[in-house]
């Protein structure tokens, strides 16, 4: 099933009419491709979550209009009828092991399978499946989960979503706290999983290294505000504009200008992953110096 | 969860807002039993224009009164309809069984209602401009001569800061872990009971396990910094009774006056 979406001038209002009135999200459109890989990110409190919670109907805008695949979401969209979208809409919150609550690990992760229409073996077969497939250890899947360390507990409660087999999967901050190795796997991991299953990805990130080296398409927020769209390169080719909005480059890029500067040999393009600036040496080492 | 607004306090800078938080809390109290001794036209008028003047000196939104009565207006509605129907006395209306519409019923059950309106008015006016810690405060202040009787003070007015400071925090890992089971499937308030109760489950038992966790780092962050029990503490917040205390501690003891007079004997 094809399931683009789109965002049609979206506001999103918490609390309307209280003092405690908090424009969260300001005329928001934008298109997420479906298959694409979406990073969004931005400034701490820029709304970043709120736009996560309209990818399934938690929050429904103030005014404008949201279309995911066929389902239509406006101020009046009612609950019910979002049954069917949160099926395909699988959303890994910040700091999702606060959602665990089953007498085992392996019930845990079977939990959304069974609400959505799975029976016991089926849900119980595809919870196995994606233990593994986070790396959780045969022996665990028994344990309760609250026995677990703070990571696995992470894994579980990632399996717990991964296990809806959702064609949309969101991803806010998932590897905040997890320790250098277990981020890296878990992001090859989604990488694996999208291409597998040809997923539309979208990462809520603050790790610049992660938007270059597995986004495809970045929307970046301010205040609420949509102030970019695009493709990794063309968000990245300004520095100075980067910085005017409290955003850094990833750690090739911030390497590659200080080399610029402190050298004065220019890039083709300014290198974005640790691969294309390891390439780009090689090329210049072995092209000789162009400019000196 | 946006809909609870009974309560909640709102920043200000009126003299409502600066008042001591013990002569608020004692002069709702004071209100609110002034309010029974109220029985005619006249007395019900003095008590509304007293409310009236209140709010209109705390400079807070009408509306948010309006909203504090709604959640009960089903609980009023049934009391005022209870005294309309079922007083009787003056002149009959209509009779049917045990119902009798009366004139005595009807105006009891406007008194009534009025009673209800005043009283939320008063406490709404109360929580919204008095910080939930001042409240506790103030309740500490007020039961201290109860320690000699080895009521513990001290311990009581903790748990219920405690319990204030920790209702907003409850209620947005509510939200929260609500959100994370309906993407999950769950529906809550849908179903039969049996499904509701089960709809409970996902969502009780990690707010259990998040309170617990709380309240086990709460307790060491607070042995940490040295807390040991209530006897000699000084306060954060200190509060001094001042005029503007003094002046409406006596409005309200001139209002008791006058619905002395005023009131039917
Ligand atoms: N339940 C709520 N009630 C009121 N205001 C809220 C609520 N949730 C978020 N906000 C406000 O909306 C704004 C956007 O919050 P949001 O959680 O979407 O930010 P974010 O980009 O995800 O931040 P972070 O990077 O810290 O996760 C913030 O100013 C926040 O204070
Ligand atoms: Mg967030």
């Amino acid at each position: 099933m094809v399931m683009g979406i789109i965002f049609k001038t979206v506001n999103y209002t918490y609390q309307p009419s209280t003092p405690f009135e908090q424009k969260a999200l300001k005329n928001i459109s934008v298109e997420i491709p479906t298959g694409s890989y979406t990073a969004v990110i931005g400034h701490t409190g820029s709304g970043k979550s709120t736009f996560l919670q309209h990818l399934n109907g938690l929050l429904r805008p103030s005014s404008g209009e949201i279309v995911i695949g066929k389902q239509i979401i406006t101020p009046e969209t009612k609950n019910k009828e979002l049954g069917e979208l949160r099926k395909h809409v699988g959303i890994v919150f910040q700091f999702p092991e606060a959602q665990l609550f089953e007498e085992t690990v392996l019930k845990d992760i079977a939990f959304a399978p069974k609400n959505f229409g799975k029976n016991e073996e089926e849900a119980t077969a595809i919870a196995r499946q994606m233990a593994r497939q986070v790396g959780l250890k045969e022996e665990l899947l028994l344990k309760s989960p609250f026995e677990l360390s703070g990571g696995q507990m992470r894994r579980v409660a990632i399996a717990g979503i991964l296990a809806m087999e959702p064609e949309i999967l969101v991803l806010d901050e998932p590897t905040a706290g997890l320790d250098p190795k277990g981020r890296l796997e878990m992001m090859e991991m989604f990488k694996e999983l999208k291409e597998k299953q040809n997923l539309t990805v979208i990462l809520v990130t603050h790790q610049m290294d992660d938007v270059a080296n597995y986004a495809d398409n970045v929307i970046v927020l301010e205040n609420g505000r949509l102030i970019a769209n695009g493709s990794p390169k063309k968000i990245f080719a300004q520095p100075k504009w980067l910085i005017e909005h409290h955003l850094a480059l990833p750690k090739a890029g911030e390497f590659a200008v200080n080399f610029e500067k402190k050298t004065g040999y220019k890039f083709e393009t300014l290198p974005l992953t640790e691969s294309d600036l390891a390439s780009q040496i090689v090329k210049m080492v072995h092209g000789g110096v162009q400019n000196g | 969860m946006g809909k609870v607004l009974l309560g909640r306090y709102i920043p200000g800078s009126s003299l409502v807002h600066r008042m001591d938080s013990r002569s608020k809390l004692i002069l709702s109290f004071f209100f609110i039993v002034i309010i029974f001794l109220a029985n005619n036209w006249e007395s019900y008028l003095l008590l509304f224009i007293v409310t009236i003047t209140s709010i209109l000196t705390a400079r807070v939104n009408f509306s948010f009164f309006i909203k504090g009565v709604r959640p009960l207006i089903w609980l009023i509605l049934f009391t005022v309809l209870l005294q309309i129907f079922f007083s009787s006395g003056g002149t009959v209306f209509w009779k049917w069984g045990p119902f009798t519409l009366s004139y005595y019923g009807i105006v009891n059950g406007i008194y009534v209602f009025c009673r209800f309106v005043l009283i939320i008015f008063m406490s709404t006016l109360l929580t919204l401009t008095t910080a939930p810690l001042e409240i506790a405060d103030a309740l500490e202040k007020l039961m201290m001569p109860l320690k000699r009787i080895k009521v513990p003070v001290y311990e009581i007015s903790l748990m219920l800061s405690i319990a204030l400071r920790f209702v907003p925090t409850l209620m947005d890992e509510t939200t929260k872990i609500m959100n994370a089971q309906r993407s999950r499937g769950v529906n809550f308030g849908e179903g039969n009971i049996m499904q509701q109760i089960k709809a409970v489950v996902p969502l009780l038992v990690p707010l259990f396990v998040s309170s617990f966790n709380r309240a086990e780092d709460l307790a060491t962050a607070m042995e940490a910094r040295g807390y040991h029990g209530g006897e000699g503490r000084t306060k954060y917040r200190v509060h001094y009774w001042e005029i503007r205390d003094t002046l409406g501690c006596t409005f309200f003891v001139v209002v008791f006056i006058i619905l002395l007079f005023i009131r039917q004997w």
